[in-house]
């Protein structure tokens, strides 16, 4: 009994790696990628490939995979820990990390906004309510440009105002019952919703679908609040020039055998795009023997401006969303030392 | 956790390609009927344009004509599937330039093409898109003959290399014309929110987007093409050598327009301005008439992509 005892137990204490055969054949099943070298992969920068394109023209997705140093729970970690607005190329002017419960205060910063044209884009088209933004009726009429002018900043208080309160109730209602929950964005006389978009693309890659079905499930990205808690953030960005509110929240969540799964979601934007997913699936993998994490990640989009594209522009976008993610992960790479 | 992608890319990086008469600029609209719906599922673009000149005058030494007006019609549709290598492009262009010449002059009144276009938009990385396209068909004068057939191609690269500013490098071949490959290159620059330099060949322009769903531009329109003209036409101008010759017929416009889109699909286009350069040479006999003082012009389009 006793080899079988011992057996048993350096079973349990083995660190959980999967083999590298098992991590590559498990990718080629759901992604692009169908045949993978980690070694030369981890020797390499990260393999950008569009997606076959899907019905819906609003959408846009394409995936990419690497190899890095260390196991995927330092990977989540590092995600986790990453700052990317120091990167001004990014163009993110504010970012905010939110509470489970947020409250109108959490939006705080919106004073701070910088003063430049972006910003001052999104105040002019939020004083005459243009139907550029995304945003509800019902929110529309909550619109109040009267009272107090001064802000601090380049958005005067009832803009800040009105935007804390909008962010603040869609961050709650994400938060109680996940995009489901999303008002819709009729004012811009489209009744787009956020979590039909989601439900939309994933519906349109049936192989990532179903290999993050049980993790998604958990999740409120496509349906109602799920049982993992996610890290809610909000942010201002540029986006074609223009400034952009958007909420986000992240999850993940450890699979068998040291591999991770994890999501990263805008669920709300007030303009530009209607929603973002990006996600990653990571295994544990040895690269030139030293412990590595194979990363697959897919990004997805839907945008009316995409909607707009045809033949060459549409290779054109495609190309500029593959460079931006390269230029992402490769910066994410260089700041964790990877 | 962050997506930390910055987004450009759903502007789709306003791109434009040599020798491509129209800037690929990704423009959201709010127009709510979309009138090619119908057709869906299939992807192509269109044009269907019309300019007049009037109180043109041409010069050959002491010859000289008077007066003549100038109506160019464009019919271009072309349907543009997506392929594994890229994005075909295969249609069909019929251009008519038809000239009020008065009597006896040794120039055709009428000079047109009907062409087939089989192209192919490629992406050979992340920045680099290449165009080639071959326009197979008959250029010639008021009737076709199989002596008319050209074949002129292009091909071109635009380097993105971000989503404001792109560079654009290419040649266009034809072996009818004088100087058979002629090397260009052009910039696409967003220098503004609203302003654009599309400095690209044959339609370099500075665009101003003042709504949404209007651009105003001021700009040129350079054309070049050759035609074969008809076997007698020598003959029946007192000039033998013209006989089956080519000419090469070039002008050049400046003026200012706007791009009103009427629909997603849907873009109407108006026009004016003076046409500062004409010229109608038969390089091959050394017969050459060129323009003799400037001529206004007007232009209307309707053109969009599907």
């Amino acid at each position: 009994m006793k080899p079988l005892l011992a057996s048993l137990l350096l079973l349990l204490m083995a660190k959980p790696i999967i083999s590298a055969a098992d991590a590559v054949a498990e990718l080629a099943a759901f992604s692009v990628f169908d045949k993978v070298d980690i070694n030369a992969l981890a020797k390499s920068d990260v393999k950008t490939e569009k997606v076959p394109p899907m019905s819906n023209a609003r959408f846009l997705a394409v995936q990419s995979c690497y190899v890095t140093s260390g196991a995927p729970a330092k990977q989540i970690e590092a995600l986790r820990q990453w700052n990317p607005t120091k990167h001004r190329e990014l163009k993110i002017f504010l970012h905010s990390d939110l509470p489970r419960s947020p409250s109108t205060a959490d939006f705080s910063k919106l004073k701070n906004a910088p003063d430049n044209g972006s910003v001052r884009t999104l105040v002019a088209d939020t004083e005459k309510m243009s139907s550029d933004l995304q945003i509800s009726r019902e929110e529309a009429k909550k619109f109040s440009s009267g009272g107090e002018k001064g802000g601090g900043g380049a958005m005067p208080a009832p803009v800040a105002a009105f935007w804390a309160d909008l962010l603040n109730a869609r961050a709650r209602s994400f938060a109680s019952g996940g995009t489901s929950a999303q008002s819709p964005y009729d004012h811009t006389g489209e009744a787009i919703k956020p979590g039909d978009e989601l439900n939309g693309l994933l519906k349109q890659q049936d192989k990532i679908r179903r290999q993050f079905s049980v993790f998604l499930g958990e999740t409120g990205i496509g349906r109602g609040a799920g049982s993992l808690g996610p890290e809610l953030y909000w942010e201002l960005l540029d986006v074609d020039d223009k400034g952009v509110l958007t909420l986000g929240a992240s999850y993940s969540r450890a699979g068998g055998a040291g591999t991770y799964q994890a999501a990263d979601v805008l669920y709300y934007a007030s303009g530009g795009y209607y929603v973002a997913l990006t996600l990653y699936q990571m295994w544990p993998v040895s690269a030139d023997g030293k412990p590595s994490t194979l990363v697959w990640r897919g990004d997805m989009i839907s945008s009316a401006s995409l909607a707009s594209l045809h033949g060459v522009e549409r290779l054109a976008s495609e190309g500029a969303m593959m460079k931006d993610i390269s230029k992402a992960v490769t910066a994410f790479r260089k700041d964790t030392g990877r | 956790m962050r997506i930390f992608s910055r987004l450009a890319f759903i502007r789709a990086a306003g791109t434009a390609l040599f020798f491509v008469a129209v800037p690929i600029f990704a423009e959201e609209t709010n127009s709510s009927f979309d009138w090619f719906k119908p057709f869906s599922s299939l992807s192509g673009e269109y044009t269907a344009e019309e300019t007049y000149v009037s109180d043109a005058d041409v010069r050959r030494g002491n010859r000289a004509i008077h007066d003549f007006d100038e109506s160019d019609t464009i019919l271009r549709f072309v349907l543009t599937p997506r392929v594994k290598f890229g994005v075909l492009r295969l249609g069909i262009e019929w251009e008519h330039f038809s000239f009020g010449f008065p009597d006896r002059t040794p120039l055709p009144n009428t000079l047109q093409e009907i062409s087939a276009i089989i192209g192919l938009d490629m992406r050979l990385s992340d920045s680099i898109l290449l165009r080639i396209e071959s326009q197979p068909g008959f250029y010639g004068t008021n009737n076709f003959d199989f002596n008319q057939m050209n074949a002129p191609f292009i091909a071109g690269g635009t380097y993105i290399y971000n989503p404001n500013l792109q560079f654009i490098l290419g040649v266009s071949v034809d072996v009818e014309r004088e100087y058979p490959v002629i090397p260009a290159a052009g910039i696409r620059w967003k220098i503004a929110r609203q302003w654009v330099i599309n400095a690209v060949l044959p339609q370099p322009r500075l665009e101003y987007e003042a709504t949404k769903n209007l651009t105003l531009y001021g700009g040129g329109n350079i054309k070049q093409t050759n035609f074969r003209v008809d076997d007698d036409f020598g003959n029946e101008h007192g000039k033998p050598a013209l006989n089956h010759a080519v000419l090469t017929y070039s002008e050049a416009r400046a003026g200012i327009g706007a791009d009103w889109k009427i629909a997603p699909s849907l873009t109407l286009t108006a026009e004016a301005g003076y046409q500062p350069y004409r010229d109608f040479d038969f390089y091959r006999a050394e017969v050459r008439f060129h323009e003799d003082g400037s001529s206004p012009y007007g232009m209307i389009s309707l053109h969009g992509a599907f």
